[in-house]
């Protein structure tokens, strides 16, 4: 209590420190030099910050947690590659010795995967959602700034959290698989484990997870329930998502006229190359399944019904790695601007119809 | 009555405010003025909508009809949001927060921030400052509140049942503390309320609302000397035809006795017994007899059309 009684004897207006929570929390006057050795927040920043710094925290320190994790398992796994001769040797002789290395990929990419649901429930849904529950919304509301400025803070608070722990994951994820990428594996790059966890993907999917729960919170004004649709909602999207996610690309077809049963007759993909279909075409261009003439009984009878059905080569269709970036982007930015959608939508709902 | 009694600016200006949810309407066409300076009670029945009008002038609600000014300015705009502070009902403060933390929201929130005003009233309750707010009574609840809508030095201060979840004794003190305050700065407060002791007491304008609409606005002084409490001996049945010409609020028999509540439209002659009506028979007379024609002298009566018109001269 001394510090209230020097208080109570000055003649400054408003300047007094915070109590018995010491310097750091005082004002800034320029006596207390503590307080100016680290940055301080001020006004909404510092309110929303207080008011869910546990959940900030925990996000940034597990985000730091499996930072140092990645890093070691890198390490590792750089170690195993040089030692093993990599990339002269084949990985696939390697056998049970790269298991364990294997493991640890579709470990964390299986965490990496779940970030939007995880922080969708955790940190979108409850943002408001707690507030108009516990009333605390009105207790702002009745201060002297905009219920805009209280959104767009705690919006922004919010994504910055988002976007730098996946932004780090991501990156560090990426550079961890970079090695071994175009081994099909360890991850296959078509495959949730590696697309949805490298570059801008889970970025994107998590800010749009999180606001979508912001939003969800902000209608339903439960935390509780809001939690529960916030689930709902994440999981429907990751499987939209992986139904979509290989439309992002442009289809390249190959197709070619040696034949279909004689040996090197199948086109040569690029390395890593998703391959989605193959078929049979005919000389006037059309296709025709490859299980075309397979009952036939001898090799003769399958070649005349081949020659019958005029079928020349094959017709493949397939995504080369090289696209992966470009689609990584394309899908982000499809939903950043599903992303935008929502703020915009939680903006207007605020104005209108919060309380 | 007289015209310097509309001298002074109005704290609030209500025009035909009506606030419809699902169920119904709330506030209906409720139109008020409250010059600026007083202590104000907000009386009326649960579910009047008191909460509703303290909400709407707080900006906490949007009315569906209808504008409310405060000092002038539209509720919501910047300069009345700083003029304005208001303690809702259920007093929502951050559970984790301590209490100094609660002052510096204040602080942080508030441009015209006052510290040592804040700070005076929790140790006037000796309220711990590093306490969490979830560790604390209810009684301590309020005070923090109270600090956090006096800190934010309002020339308005909007409560909501601010003393409901107190016991005698902290009710009084906390009031004492409130009402020096703000006669202290000059803060306008309006205040709802069940207690009717407490407004006895404390408040000198008083409005009263019932079934959604305005009953009684005014000059506590000058409402109680407009009515006269009327009690004689019945004569056949209900009032005498001879108070007809006056207006009748609430009528009463017990036995061979009535007792009325008029506003004499003249002198008052008759064989009974005239007095001054305490708050209290005023308020019940007013709230049982919801068709009694209501009434709001001129310092509570708004003039114009809504937002705009300034202060208005009679």
């Amino acid at each position: 209590m001394s510090t209230f009684t020097r208080d109570s004897t000055s003649t400054s207006t408003g300047s007094t420190s915070d109590g018995t929570n010491g310097p750091t929390d005082g004002t800034s006057d320029a006596t207390t030099t503590e307080a100016n050795r680290r940055p301080r927040l001020s006004g909404m920043t510092w309110l929303v910050w207080r008011q869910h710094r546990a959940a900030f925290w925990t996000t940034l320190v597990a985000t730091a947690l499996l930072v140092g994790w990645i890093v070691y398992q890198r390490g590792q796994l750089v170690d195993f590659l040089d030692g093993y001769g990599y990339p002269g040797e084949n990985l696939h002789e390697a056998g049970g010795r790269f298991q364990q290395y294997n493991d640890a990929f579709s470990f964390v990419s299986t965490g990496l995967q779940a970030l939007p649901i995880l922080l969708g429930v955790s940190l979108g849904a409850p943002l408001i959602a707690g507030d108009l529950e516990n009333g605390t919304a009105k207790l702002v509301a009745a201060q002297s700034m905009s219920r805009t400025r209280w959104l767009a803070t705690k919006l922004a608070l919010v994504g910055l959290v988002v976007v730098v722990s996946t932004g780090v994951l991501s990156a560090v994820f990426g550079w961890w698989w970079n090695p071994v990428k175009s081994e099909a594996t360890v991850m296959e790059w078509t495959s949730g484990a590696a697309f949805n966890t490298t570059g801008p993907v889970p970025v994107a999917l998590t800010l749009f997870s999180v606001f979508g729960g912001v939003a969800i919170g902000m209608v339903l004004r439960r935390t509780l329930m809001a939690m529960v649709v916030t689930f709902g909602f994440t999981v429907v999207l990751q499987l939209v998502w992986s139904d979509f996610l290989l439309s992002l690309g442009n289809v390249v077809t190959v197709t070619t006229n040696k034949g279909v049963t004689g040996e090197n007759t199948f086109p040569s993909l690029p390395h890593s190359a998703h391959e989605i279909d193959q078929s049979y075409v005919t000389g006037s261009g059309d296709l025709l399944g490859w299980s075309t003439c397979r009952h036939a009984e001898t090799d003769a009878a399958q070649q005349a019904c081949l020659d019958k059905a005029d079928v020349v080569g094959w017709s493949v269709q397939y995504l080369p790695m090289s696209q992966m970036n470009a689609m990584q982007w394309f899908g982000a930015s499809i939903l950043f601007a599903l992303t935008a959608g929502v703020v915009a939508f939680i903006f207007f709902w605020g104005r209108k119809r919060l309380f | 009555m007289s015209e310097g009694m509309y001298a002074g600016q109005a704290a609030i200006e209500a025009y035909g405010l009506g606030m419809r949810y699902r169920r119904g309407w709330a506030l209906r066409d409720c139109s008020f003025r409250l010059p600026a300076g007083r202590i104000c009670g907000l009386m009326g029945p649960n579910g009047a909508g008191k909460t509703t009008l303290l909400s709407i002038a707080a900006h906490v609600l949007r009315p569906t009809n209808g504008s409310i000014s405060l000092f002038g300015e539209a509720a919501g705009s910047v300069e009345s949001g700083r003029r304005t502070a208001f303690l809702a009902q259920e007093k929502p403060l951050f559970r984790r927060f301590t209490v100094a933390e609660t002052l510096r929201l204040g602080r942080e929130l508030n441009p015209g921030w006052d510290q040592r005003a804040a700070e005076g009233i929790i140790r006037a309750g000796n309220v711990p400052f590093d306490a969490k707010i979830s560790t604390l009574s209810g009684g301590q609840r309020t005070r923090v509140a109270i600090a956090l809508a006096f800190g934010k030095s309002p020339d308005l201060l909007l409560l909501d049942e601010p003393m409901s979840d107190l016991d005698p004794v902290v009710r009084h003190e906390v009031m004492g503390t409130l009402l020096a305050e703000a006669a202290e700065r000059g803060t306008t407060v309006l205040m709802s309320t069940h207690v009717l002791a407490e407004l006895e007491n404390v408040c000198d304008y008083l409005v009263v609302v019932s079934g959604g609409g305005v009953r009684l606005a005014g000059d506590v002084d000058e409402l109680m000397s407009v009515h006269t409490l009327v009690t004689g001996a019945k004569e056949g049945d209900g009032v005498p035809s001879a108070l007809g010409r006056h207006t009748l609020v609430e009528s009463r028999t017990s036995g061979r006795q009535f007792t009325a509540l008029i506003r004499p439209e003249g002198p008052v002659t008759g064989p009974w017994d005239m007095g001054t009506p305490t708050m209290e028979e005023l308020l019940l007379a007013y709230l049982r007899s919801p068709d009694a024609p209501p009434l709001i002298t001129p310092t509570a009566q708004v003039h114009g059309q809504g937002l705009g018109t300034g202060a208005v001269a009679a």
